[in-house]
């Protein structure tokens, strides 16, 4: 290689950079389009132009290699699930996840999720004090796609700490990657036995496709991949968005006044905070072809880690990114990812969404925080682990 | 003349194309995507209006070439 490479010896997966990632990330976005990681032997997209370009552009960016950043797990997943497969096997299992997530699909639940989210809002009033991420932001997540998807209530209470373990284990091979590996094991575990036994309720979408591959419409040996790929990306992801809204309500009430007095605004809630505070800090890609990132080249074979983090708070893109602004023109940021790999689920995220903060919204004034937020600390998931509030009616 | 297409094995009703080009693209009761405007009468601002929406889309669904 004949160019000097830009490159950078900050680790990305630090614990003090994990705590407090936006002044690293923005060091990173004016350090360069593209960075050479060098503790890790692969590129950093941390600006918006290029993170959206590469998001789009699948094909040289492929995910079938895995789209993490150790051997282990890029070996072990690649080619075997909806995010870990380019077309035309993607298309595939993407229609067969998609076909249920549809905005269309979901509408039916809305008025399930409304009168669920109403009892949920009155439990919380109730108690007054109470914390956001536990008893609030994780109800939904820890049931909703659970009972669509059929899975028995035996396990279900390890989900939150298998779903995150499948989330870890994408990061580089340090410490935390090497201690979710049994985690994930057992999940994968419980995802065979749940998938292999009939133990999926009649009716639900687990069982409907359990019918379809007896009836060789799926290829049974994808039926654990397929269940994993509802559940595993359904629960922190959502945890964490509903527990940044709240967090930024509390922080700046006249953001809640504002939706309380215009529910139209109820629809953008999980947009801005998905971009403010993107769940997934990103996922990695394997170059097919060069690229070029504003003069800097990336070659066929290279890995790259795409941050959607960095992407959603890049000031070339966004104006003012670190304010939570439910009225801003949130189209185009990445907190969802983009383009054929984007989330699946975020109809599905933002149908819970809607139906709680319409609940709450009809009965709570203020969110007052009588704590500090304390922070996940996480190779690959951006969330909130506790943040005490309480209620104001 | 800008060519407006909707991939319609990808897209998945979300429906902000519709919300950024009401004009030109018509999000259905059963989840498809229509594109309202015929070649013959796009201009410039229909044209930047369609690619607003093909970079919104979650799903890259909408391509729009010149």
């Amino acid at each position: 290689m004949t160019q000097t490479l830009p490159s950078t010896d900050i680790d990305l997966f630090a614990d003090e950079v994990i705590a407090d990632p936006h002044p690293t990330y923005r060091e990173l976005r004016d350090a360069g389009s593209a960075l050479w990681m060098s503790r890790y032997d692969c590129w950093l997209l941390p600006r918006y132009a290029e993170v959206f370009a590469a998001l789009r552009d699948h094909d040289r960016f492929s995910s079938a290699s895995g789209v993490g950043l150790n051997d282990v797990m890029n070996q072990a997943t690649k080619g075997g699930s909806v995010l870990c497969t380019d077309p035309p096997e993607h298309d595939h299992l993407r229609r067969i996840l998609g076909s249920r997530l549809t905005p269309r699909a979901l509408r039916g639940h809305s008025e399930d999720f409304l009168r669920r989210a109403h009892l949920l809002v009155d439990e919380l009033i109730e108690k007054g004090s109470f914390d956001a991420v536990a008893d609030f932001s994780s109800a939904f997540p820890l049931s909703v796609v659970p009972d669509l998807l059929g899975v028995p209530e035996d396990g279900r209470e390890h989900l939150l700490k298998w779903a995150s373990a499948a989330f870890q284990a994408e990061g580089p091979m340090n410490e935390r990657t090497q201690s979710s590996l049994p985690d994930l094991q057992e999940f994968l575990g419980y995802i065979t036995d749940v998938a292999g036994e009939q133990k999926l309720a009649s009716g639900s979408w687990g069982h409907q496709m359990l019918l379809e591959a007896r009836a060789g419409e799926i290829d049974e040996k994808m039926l654990p991949p397929l269940l994993l790929d509802y559940l595993g990306p359904s629960i922190d992801t959502t945890i964490s968005a509903l527990s940044t809204a709240i967090w930024q309500f509390a922080l700046h009430p006249d953001q809640w006044d504002a939706l309380r007095s215009d529910r139209t605004l109820i629809a953008n809630v999980v947009n801005e905070a998905v971009r403010l505070e993107a769940p997934i800090r990103g996922f990695g890609r394997h170059l097919t072809h060069d690229f070029d990132a504003d003069g800097v080249t990336l070659a066929a074979g290279d890995w790259v880690f795409v941050s959607y983090a960095s992407a959603n708070r890049d000031e070339r893109r966004w104006e003012n990114p670190g304010r939570f602004d439910i009225h801003r023109d949130t189209a185009g940021h990445v907190g969802f990812g983009s383009g054929i790999h984007s989330c699946v689920g975020q109809g599905l995220a933002k149908l819970e969404a809607t139906a709680l903060f319409t609940a709450l919204a009809d009965k709570v004034t203020r969110f007052e925080l009588t704590g500090e937020p304390v922070w996940n600390v996480h190779n690959i998931l951006r969330g909130i682990a506790t943040l005490p509030v309480t209620v104001r009616v | 003349m800008p060519r407006i297409v909707v991939d319609t094995s990808r897209c998945e009703g979300h429906g902000l194309c519709e919300g950024i080009a009401p004009d030109v693209f018509a999000l259905h009761d059963e989840g498809a995507v229509e594109v309202l405007i015929k070649e013959s009468v796009a201009g410039d601002a229909i044209e930047a209006a369609a690619t607003a929406a093909a970079l919104a889309c979650p799903v890259a669904a909408i391509h729009v070439t010149s």
